[in-house]
């Protein structure tokens, strides 16, 4: 169990960043498209997030940007938090399973998260019935969110590793050069006894 | 220790899932005075400062990236703009020879002497917000129901309708652009004065459907599209007849007859904007309020399209 004070770091980093993160979607990124698209950087947090400090952080995040989201764009409330829960949990039970450490993580999970959000998205809109007629054209829309989300998922998880380090629950960079001396031929505390 | 922990994290997810699905159940069956909308509109008091200080200090940097974006497409730009122009020229010329006489247009009674643009308070506003989300077309503008704005009023700029507005604080407030999914208008073809309904097709920005039109409508590609401005009571609309909205792409006339439209209005990077306001007392405030206290369910359910600026539509 950790402390309670490095919990409460952790939160209050998570929360700041969640808070940048959505003003600067808002506030800048929504002028910039890229292949006629904008950069969706909420479900990336939510991921990242859960990818580095685990499930239970991913969910809470994940909820917490979905919900900030939706007020500061006035949509309907719940849509976003939803989806960004569950992407934030998915993303963590991932770290905690599996703990994958490739270079590529950070983009396949940048991808699979924009994936649910947009697709997820889109299939509620469906449920609660939409009005207007669908132009296909939302299907390509789609596609290339993820595929500018899948773009920018690395230097963002960067910076968001960068942001959280020092209170994630456990330090990557620590962890890896931890196993490396291992896998190299070091000497177990024992043997050095 | 572990087990604990799995109950935990379990009990967690389920909480929150389960706490969105309420919010979500609650807000979309709400009306617009409800609880859920008054916490949105109180967030937007509380950050609208702060988005008026951000949009003047990242109006550089939005600058700077719409630049490079616009240079980009420039020369595309170019080439639509002239297209455009020979479009609207052919359907200035269409509307002219389809002119009626003030006489004939009295007769057929699609001249409305209660509703001008008189009977409106332009207010000027500056854009400080842009949504980016296929699903919701919305911008946040500086002002707010302490200039009179109040949801529904019709939001123009010099090239047409831009949208109308959803939810207005004091300070600010937010508009549905005409591309906004939930966003629909009726509107007339300005040479054939057929009339319809008009609502985007989600997911393509540059694309409006014209639907409901009469079976012998003479339409043809490049002509003008125009809000009605409807008064008879069950299709009252609280738009100014004669805004234009778009030129007439495509013409679809298979099964039912409707066209499409391309708005006349370049959405993106919209800076400034005039929201019509509705003078205090009169019958389209009063129209205005009933609509506003509507629960914001989709089409068809309550009589109305949701949103629409309609009294209500029969038989949809």
């Amino acid at each position: 169990m950790r402390p309670s004070g490095a919990q409460g770091a952790l939160g209050a980093r998570i929360a700041a960043l969640s808070v940048v993160v959505v003003f600067v979607q808002i506030g800048i990124l929504s002028e910039v498209t890229i292949f006629g698209v904008n950069i969706e950087l909420a479900p990336l947090l939510a991921a990242f997030v859960g990818l580095l400090c685990g499930s239970m952080s991913g969910a809470v995040a994940g909820f917490a940007i979905g919900l900030l989201v939706d007020l500061a764009l006035v949509q309907t409330m719940g849509i976003t938090s939803l989806l960004l829960t569950l992407v934030g949990f998915w993303a963590g039970r991932l770290h905690e399973m599996r703990d994958p450490q490739g270079a590529l993580v950070p983009i396949v999970v940048g991808a699979g998260a924009a994936g649910v959000a947009f697709v997820g998205y889109a299939l509620i809109e469906f449920l609660l019935g939409v009005d207007a007629p669908v132009s296909l054209q939302l299907l390509r829309d789609i596609v290339l969110g993820i595929v500018v989300d899948t773009i920018v998922a690395l230097p963002f998880f960067l910076i968001v590793r960068r942001a959280l380090q020092g209170s994630m629950p456990e330090d990557p960079r620590r962890r890896r050069r931890s196993r490396r001396t291992y896998s190299t031929g070091g000497l177990s505390p024992i043997s050095r006894s | 220790m572990h087990g604990k922990t799995v109950r935990r994290r379990r009990i967690v997810l389920v909480l929150l899932v389960v706490l969105s699905i309420i919010l979500l159940t609650a807000y979309f069956g709400e009306s617009s005075n409800g609880g859920l909308h008054s916490v949105q509109r109180g967030f937007m008091t509380v950050v609208s400062p702060i988005q008026d200080g951000a949009n003047a200090v990242l109006k550089p940097v939005r600058s700077a990236a719409g630049w490079f974006g616009e240079m980009l497409k420039a020369k595309d730009e170019r080439n639509k703009l002239r297209h455009e122009l020979a479009q609207l020229r052919k359907s200035v010329v269409a509307e002219r020879s389809g002119r009626k006489t003030a006489h004939e247009e009295s007769d057929i009674g699609n001249v409305d002497h209660h509703v001008q643009l008189a009977g409106y308070r332009p207010v000027n506003a500056v854009v400080v917000l842009e949504s980016a989300s296929l699903w919701y077309q919305t911008i946040d503008v500086n002002k707010g129901s302490s200039e009179g704005i109040a949801v529904n009023d019709p939001v123009i700029n010099g090239e047409g309708l831009v949208g109308k507005v959803t939810a207005a604080t004091s300070e600010t407030a937010q508009v549905s652009l005409i591309t906004d999914s939930k966003f629909w208008v009726a509107a007339r073809i300005a040479g054939d004065r057929s009339a319809g309904m008009l609502q985007p097709k989600v997911g393509n920005p540059s694309d409006l459907l014209l639907q409901y039109l009469p079976s012998n409508t003479q339409a043809s590609e490049g002509e003008l599209v125009e809000t009605s401005g409807t008064v008879e009571s069950p299709y009252e609309s609280l738009f100014p007849p004669g805004i234009p909205i778009g030129t007439i792409t495509s013409i679809e006339s298979e099964s039912n007859y409707q066209v499409n439209v391309r708005p006349a209005v370049e959405l993106h990077g919209l800076d400034n904007v005039q929201v019509l306001t509705i003078a205090p007392g009169s019958r389209l405030s009063n129209l205005s309020s009933g609509l506003a206290s509507l629960p914001l369910s989709r089409g068809g359910e309550q009589g109305a399209p949701p949103g629409t600026g309609f009294a209500a539509v029969e038989g949809k």
